[in-house]
Order: structure tokens, then sequence, then C-alpha cells
């Protein structure tokens, strides 16, 4: 995101660098470009923007999708912030922040360390293995680690191939141990993601700045804070941007895996939101919680994009 | 630049909430050309018009029986064309609202009580009482089918009022046992009360077997649960709370001593030990396995136990208190609904009647399901007979008890949620039964 807005500060302004002349053929050549820009603005405008209002609109109303809606003003806001279940939905979706973002951003700077030093031959296979994980689809994502979660998948089967017998249980199934369960699926979705972002970003890297760091005698540690790190500023946000916003909209994995349960351990927003639209008739409802929910999102990604600006 | 900018953007957000606002969302009356339908006092014909006519038919169960069925009915009836449009079952209760109020509304769909009750009070769903009336459906159907079909004007109390669906195939749940395991623990099948099961329960942790599997990270907590209620619930007394009675309660003592013998049983390990983390399929799995004795589940585990494990294993339904208890069980029908947008209702309507026929009762039992008719029910044997026989049973008794999140849209996630809970010991009995009643009161209230 912070990519984007600093290739907009830096393009050169059309308009500037084009004598101004009098009268309004100038000003229609100014309107021009957006003629270009009419038929995405339309498009984005009658599939993205008009929705969000209308689902906005649809918040103020009680409604269960079908008979006649009855306008009730801010009452689901009311509900929406007084219902434990939701706050708790909500810390659920904080909770998963850790998993889908913060982890795999770690072990993508790890990994970039670890490939980064040297030219390697077969970047290319690394980066196509990494990525793997997000071209399948994450409803089939979901349903394998629900198998390989379960009483007798893979992990269950592999700690008791380490003689960790006591410490299998079906996971999802676990009041405890469900949220993180569902949490590293996230990890391991979007780890792949990160190692790609940053290994195409340390690739712009001059090797010659990492040639003189070492003729400073510096070691890979020293190597990978001065030049690494600073190079990968906007990849960095961009990552964290994608994973915090899939954390924090998430529904299909949870979806598919645990549908948020046991008890209600792993309800997120979003799993709230299609519940209440699709199953329990309450479309107002929901539209509340989506409201809210992308207000958030707004807000931590634009808290986001503050902390990793590049330029003061 | 930017100022303007932003004032541009706000007219533009301002205008499209005007444009919005105009409208408020739904319709009020959506049978506008028969809107006189629902006093059910019109004659219908039980002819069906010569000329062509193109039915769809939307479902979501048993896709080559649905096949099955319109094959045999369109050779009785050559006319009339029927196109099947298969939903899977989460995806169908999410888009079948949508589907039946649009403007191309399929002409049959499968009834579903919590997805579709709202169409009744919008008037997208036929009025099947004349149709009943004038085809005789009160005989050909058994009544456990039809009444749980039928719901007053509001959609919200079922058990009386108009016919909306009529039953193609029903389902019930029950006990599936293990012939070899019980044996071998000395236990007597099929227990004649609930304590005697309890004790078989016992023998089969002493013998060293898990005694019962049940699939509680889907729906399979709510159906061991839901039986208890039949056992030890008045019948009168569940059909109150679940078909929306006034003043019907689940807060009752009864359904207290049901719902804490159900965490007992979870308490004692009679469940299997990651009951929270295996759904219902994986339960049928660990049973046909031989890795418990019981199996709590229904009518569409039968034939992959009857495949796998073939005359080993039975199935009973769970016994009552007392051995003259009459025979309840959790059941409910895949069943159609006629939109009242078809241009075609004689058409829609004999297939429906259709379904009452011996040879749908056939194709129906092939299957999977229970048919309808019990006399027409095709001869079985092992555990698939004793379902037949259980089944017949239960609609000898008029014990057929709908699920129990039929009580309110919302009821199903709470139910689910709540059964883990209760498994895992997190929620005390009177906690979940005071939630279901809270959800239950708040749809009633609207």
């Amino acid at each position: 995101m912070s990519a984007l807005t600093r290739l907009k500060d830096e393009a050169p302004v059309p308009s500037a660098r084009t004598p101004q002349r009098a009268g309004g053929r100038g000003g229609l050549r100014r309107y021009k470009g957006y003629l270009w820009v009419l038929p995405a603005l339309v498009f984005y405008v009658t599939f993205a923007i008009l929705p969000a209002f209308h689902t906005a609109y649809l918040s103020l109303f009680d409604w269960d999708g079908v008979t006649l809606a009855t306008w009730v003003g801010l009452e689901n806001y009311g509900e929406v912030f007084s219902n434990p279940d939701y706050r708790n939905a909500v810390g659920h979706a904080l909770l998963l922040v850790a998993f889908f973002s913060w982890i795999p951003i770690l072990i993508g700077l790890l990994m970039v360390g670890l490939l980064s030093r040297h030219r390697r031959r077969g970047m290319t296979f690394y980066r196509v293995l990494f990525f793997l994980p997000q071209i399948v689809p994450l409803v089939a994502v979901g349903i394998t680690w629900r198998w390989m979660y379960g009483d007798d998948g893979v992990v269950n089967q592999l700690l008791r191939g380490v003689g960790l017998d006591g410490f299998t249980r079906a996971w999802l199934g676990d009041f405890d141990f469900a949220l993180p369960a569902v949490g590293l699926v996230g990890t391991w979705a979007m780890s792949g993601l990160c190692m790609m972002l940053f290994l195409s970003g340390v690739q712009k890297v001059d090797t010659s700045l990492y040639e003189a760091v070492r003729l400073d005698g510096a070691g890979a540690v020293r190597e990978f804070v001065t030049v690494t790190l600073p190079a990968l500023r906007g990849e960095i946000a961009v990552a964290m941007t994608v994973t915090t916003v899939a954390a924090l909209a998430s529904f299909d994995i949870v979806y598919v895996t645990t549908s948020g349960g046991p008890g209600s351990q792993t309800t997120v927003p979003g799993l709230l939101v299609y519940r209440l639209a699709f199953s329990e008739g309450k479309v107002g409802l929901a539209a509340a919680i989506a409201v809210v929910l992308s207000c958030l999102i707004l807000t931590i990604v634009f808290a986001i994009n503050r902390l990793t600006r590049t330029d003061p | 630049m930017a100022k303007t900018r932003l004032i541009r953007a706000a007219l533009a957000a301002a205008a499209a909430t005007a444009v919005l606002a105009a409208c408020t969302p739904g319709s009020e009356d959506a049978g506008s050309d028969d809107s006189d339908s629902s006093d059910g006092a019109e004659s219908v014909s039980t002819e069906v018009p010569d000329e062509d006519a193109t039915l769809r038919l939307a479902f979501v169960d048993g896709p080559e029986m649905v096949d099955e069925l319109i094959a045999a009915f369109e050779e009785e009836y050559p006319q009339v064309t029927i196109e099947p449009q298969f939903t899977e079952f989460t995806d169908y209760v999410a888009s079948i609202r949508l589907n039946m109020t649009s403007d191309s509304a399929p002409d049959i769909a499968q009834f579903n009580v919590g997805a579709m009750s709202d169409l009744i009070p919008s008037g997208h769903l036929l009025n099947l009482d004349p149709y009943s009336e004038a085809y005789g459906w009160q005989e050909s159907f058994p009544s456990v089918g039809l009444e749980q079909l039928t719901a007053d004007e509001t959609g919200k109390v079922y058990g009386s009022g108009s016919l909306r669906a009529v039953p193609a195939g029903m389902s019930l749940t029950g006990v599936f046992y293990n012939k070899e395991l019980a044996d071998e623990a000395g236990i007597e099948i099929p227990p004649a009360t609930l304590d005697e099961f309890e004790q078989a329960l016992e023998a089969a942790s002493e013998a060293g077997h898990t005694p019962l599997s049940i699939g509680a990270l889907d729906s399979g907590g709510a159906h061991m649960w839901a039986a208890l209620l039949n056992s030890m619930m008045p019948v009168e007394d569940y059909r109150a709370w679940v078909t929306g009675e006034a003043g019907g309660s689940i807060s009752t003592d009864e359904a207290l001593a049901a719902t804490e013998k159900f965490t007992e049983w979870a308490d004692q390990g009679n469940f299997n030990d990651s009951a929270n983390g295996t759904d219902q399929e994986a339960s049928t799995a660990q049973f046909v396995d031989g890795r418990s004795v019981f199996l709590m589940n229904g009518n569409w585990a039968a034939a992959q136990v009857a495949d796998e494990m073939g005359d080993n294993a039975g199935f009973f339904l769970l016994p009552g208190l007392e051995q003259d208890a009459p025979a309840v069980g959790s059941g409910f029908s895949v069943s159609y609904a006629i939109s009242s947008q078809t241009e075609h209702p004689e058409a829609a309507a004999a297939f429906l009647d259709f379904l009452a026929s011996p040879e749908a009762a056939e194709i129906e039992a092939h299957g999977g399901f229970l048919p309808p008719n019990v006399d027409a029910a095709p001869e079985a044997e092992g555990v698939l007979g004793d379902l037949n026989s259980e089944f017949a049973r239960v609609v000898e008794a008029d014990g057929l008890n709908v699920f129990p999140d039929f009580s309110a849209p919302a009821t199903y996630d709470a139910l689910s949620s709540g059964i883990q809970s209760l498994i895992a010991g997190r929620m005390e009995p009177q906690a979940f039964l005071d939630e279901l009643q809270g959800i239950r009161d708040e749809h009633h209230e609207e």
C-alpha cells in the first residue's frame, strides 16, 4: 500500500508539465485523463463502492432478507458493541493477526536472511515452492488441515512418532488449542506470500552494498540489519497490510475447519456476518458488524502505513 | 485540488445514499398473481394440462434419487420436463431465499425450515391446502410427515395451519451397534430402557472399548442430546417448544435431567475422547472400524455401515425411561415446496402427488431414505431392515420429533457450540437450556 503511495508521490504530475493554455480546451484536456479511467471507475463504483454504501445503509434496518424491513436507526450498532460474543470474536481475530501476520513476516525475513547473502542458483524454484500455498484455495487448505489435525491425523501421528503420546488430541476440538491451531493454518498459508515478497524485494538490492558491508568486516547478522532490512521496508509494509487484513477479515479457514467451535472459541467477525445474514436472517445486524469490522481494518491499515512510511 | 476532490467524493457519496434511501429493503408481498391462494378456498384441478411444461427443481439431498424420481414421473407425464438444480447443503441454505424471491425462482424447491420459513409470510411459497384436498394427501402421506410441514401464516409456528410442502423421504436418528463387540461385552440388544442402555455403556467400557461414538465437531452431538430429550422429556412439551407454540419451554425439569445425563455421559467417558474434534463422518468411520460399540447417527450413515459391516451391525432407537414408553425418534423429511410464482402449478402439484406412490417409495428407499409411506417400504435386511422397522414403530406411535434446531433460525449455532461446551464441561446444563430458550423467545417476539 505504501509502495503505491510512494509511486504516486514520485510520479510527475502531467498537468503541471503541460503548459496551461487559456480557454476551455485546456480545462477539457485536464479531464481527458479521467476518460481513460472511466471504465475501471464505473466498474469499481458499481461493484465495490455502491455495495459498501448499501451495506452501511442496510445496517440501519431490522431485516430478515425477505420480508419488509423496519428502520431501527443505530440500534444494530448498539447490539454490536454491547454483545460480549461479538467482542470476543474481534479478540479472536486480533489474536489471529499474530499467526497470520507477525509469524509469517518473521519466517519470511529469516528465510531471506539465509538466502540473500549470495546469488544462488534455482532461486525461481524456491520462489515457486514458497508461493504454492498461495495458489491453493483456502477452502482446500482448510479441509486438508482439518484432516491433519484429526484424531488420527498427521499431526498426532508425528507426535506419537516422537514419543509425545500424552500430547496428542483432536486439536480443532480442544477449547485451549483450537484457535492457535487455526492460526497456524494461516501461518502456513501466509508465510509463502511473505517470503516471496521479500525475496523479490531483496533482488533489487545492489550486490555491491553487500560487498561493501562485508569489506567493513560485518557478519551475517550485521549485514542483514544494515542492508537487507532497510531495503525491505516497503515490502514489509505491504506484507503486513495484506496479512493483517487477511487475519481480521478471515472467514474461509475458520468456516471450513471449526465453524467457530468448540463452543465459540474460534468465532471471528467474518463468520458472524455470514451466520447472521444467511442462516439467522438478521441482515441488518450482520451489515452493522461488517461496517464496524471494515472501520477497524481501515484504522489498523492506516496505522501500519503511518508506522512504516519511509519518507517523513 | 485535494479539497475539491474531497467535496466531489462527499457529494457522490451523498447522492448514492439518497438513491439507496429511496427504497426500503425487502418486499411486502410477492405472490401478487395469486394473492387469494392463501385462504385455501379456491378449487384446483388435479388434471395436468396437455401442453408442454418445463419445471425447475432446486434441491440439496440425494441427486441420484431425484434423477430417478424425475425419470419415473416424466414417464407418466410425458408433456412435463423437470430440470434438476443441485446445490450443496450449506450453499443451498445460504442462497435459497434469494433464489426463491428472484424473478427466476425455481418452480419446486426442497423445503428447509430454517432457511425458508420467512418465505411463508412473504408469500413466496404456494399454499398447498387446495391440492392436498384435491389429491387426498391426508390419506396418501402419513400424518407424521405432513404435520412437520404444516405452518401458520407467520411461518414461525409449525404443526398447525396450512400445508407448505410434502415429504419425499424421511430421516431418523438412533443408535447403531456392533454385534460382535456387544456380544463380547455381554450386552443384550436392544436395551428395553434407558437404564439398560446405560448399563450397556458401562459394560462396553469395562470390556475396554469406547462405548459410544458421536461427531460433535458438527451436528452429531446435538443428535445425541435430542435423542436423550426424546427419551426423557414428554413429547408434547418438546413439540410445544420446538414448533413454536405459545408458552413452549425447553427450560423444564425433564429437559434439565436429560441435559445433565448428557454431561454425565461425557464426564464418565462414554463418548469418544475427542468427540469435539470429530465430525459425523469420522465418527461413523471410527464405528465401522470397530473402535466403538455404539454410534449415534442417522439413516444417512446406514448405507455405509451396511456396506462395510454387513450382518455385524444393527440399529435401535434410544429407549425411553419405561419399558412400555412410546417409540420416539428425531427425524425430518426431504420435502418439496412449490413457488408461488410458478406458471405450472398443476404440473408441480402432480409431481408432489407422485411422491406418495409406491414407485416413488422404492426409489426413496434405494436412495437411503425412509419412504414416508411405511407400508410401501421394500423389504430389507440387517441394519437397513432394523431402520425400517424402528421407523415403522415411530410412525405407529406418532413419535417423530423434528430436530431441535427448528425452534429458531439462530438455534443451530448456539446448539452446536453449546453441546461442545457441555462435553468439555465448560457450561452448566441450566445455562445451556436458558440460552436456547432465550433465542426461541426472541425469535417469536419479533
